[in-house]
């Protein structure tokens, strides 16, 4: 345990802050994340909550604010535009835009397929220059003269391998 | 023997071969029953767009899924436990035999009349005989009536090793200093292929057991000329 701790110190003195550091590790990527503060209620998006803790819009200008006082009379006399931009101030996705997801599946498809690709020439590679020669016991000469050993044999001849063979026939059933 | 791109057991020689065979059967049509309803349960899962968050408990599914499982395992464990009586039921053989396994072949031995002993090397590769098969051929069988209890007393002279024959649905383990005993019938008349079971250095593959079962005479004729031989 000893030894670990001095790692961990050794690392993080330096030039090794940046990886081995939390917060360095969020600094690298924080133009792609915010820091969120989770002990105060958080908007989200699920498809099981309908109305999050908070709306997605907090701090409104004077214009959304004008709308958010007409809200609170007759809901018939708001446009089709205004009930819509009403909405996407409390919410920023509808549910059609949830459940679309995304392309990565393609990405990962492809992804795979080109690795299982990539696999097989090695595999075939390694067929042709690692491996050696098969035992003459596979040519076709061998494997038939071998069948018929295992017909005359009775191989297996309940419900395997001689069962297939008619043998009044002499043929395969 | 096992054909080429075989996929379930060989055909049964011997009647215990068989009650496994109808047991495995048994099994994995249980093991494919439940294995199809959790397949189906998990794509029903991914697939839902439904989402409840309100389940607290449930009292009845909880039984049935303890219940049904443990009836499920009391109906595998029924006959699993008849074959295991099954074969260690007293069973008066009529011939004793004694295979001793060495590195890297087998001996076997024929005493309760006369002391009749051979080994049981594999041909290698390169001498079989036209259509013989590579790595189970062995120049002496261990010749066998048919139809007749046989007790077999398994044993090794150095290290581990193990005497299977899979189409009689037999194994034991040869222990050096210690007598194994299994007992089988060969049903029909016929040449049973196995291999050693247990690893025993270099050659562990290329120690192979045949078995020839044959009629009564025939097993007398060729014990005679073994004997002679010797």
């Amino acid at each position: 345990m000893l030894s670990s701790r001095a790692l961990v110190r050794g690392l993080q003195c330096g030039l090794w802050r940046r990886v081995s550091t939390s917060s360095g590790a969020w600094a690298a990527h924080s133009h792609d994340v915010d820091m969120i503060d989770c002990s105060v209620p958080q908007y989200n998006n699920r498809l099981d909550t309908p109305l999050p803790d908070v709306p997605f819009v907090r701090n409104l200008n004077p214009e959304q604010k004008k709308l958010k006082e007409k809200e609170n009379g007759p809901w018939t006399q708001l446009t089709k535009e205004e009930k819509l931009a009403i909405y996407r101030l409390t919410h920023e996705l509808s549910y059609p835009e949830m459940r679309k997801g995304s392309k990565e599946w393609m990405t990962v498809l492809g992804g795979v397929f080109f690795f299982l690709g990539f696999t097989g020439l090695l595999v075939w590679w390694q067929r042709v220059y690692v491996y050696g020669d098969v035992p003459h016991t596979l040519s076709p000469e061998w494997v038939e003269q071998q069948t018929q050993r295992m017909i005359d044999m009775r191989v297996n001849p309940v419900h395997g391998f001689s069962h297939k063979w008619d043998y009044e026939k002499k043929q395969w059933k | 023997m096992a054909h080429p791109s075989q996929l379930g057991f060989q055909d049964a020689a011997s009647p215990v071969m068989e009650e496994l065979l109808h047991f495995h059967d048994h099994a994995l049509m249980i093991v494919f029953l439940i294995s199809t309803l959790v397949l189906y349960i998990i794509i029903a899962m991914v697939s839902t767009k439904l989402t409840n968050k309100y389940i607290l408990d449930s009292q009845e599914i909880e039984i049935v899924w303890t219940v049904l499982p443990a009836v499920i395992l009391i109906l595998i464990a029924l006959p699993s436990l008849r074959i295991l009586y099954l074969m260690d039921e007293i069973n008066d053989p009529h011939l004793t035999i004694k295979a001793m396994g060495h590195q890297w072949y087998w001996s076997y031995e024929y005493t309760d009349y006369e002391n009749l002993g051979f080994d049981s090397y594999m041909i290698p590769t390169q001498d079989l005989n036209p259509g013989q098969f590579r790595l189970l051929e062995t120049d002496h069988r261990m010749v066998i009536p048919m139809e007749s209890p046989i007790r077999v007393l398994v044993s090794a002279e150095d290290v581990l090793h193990s005497w299977a024959v899979p189409s009689l649905g037999v194994k034991m383990d040869a222990v050096p200093g210690r007598l194994n005993q299994t007992a089988f019938i060969a049903s029909r008349p016929g040449v049973f292929y196995g291999q050693c079971s247990e690893i025993c250095g270099a050659n562990h593959s290329f120690m192979p057991i045949v078995v020839e079962s044959v009629p009564l005479e025939h097993f007398e004729n060729w014990s005679s000329l073994m004997l002679k031989d010797a």
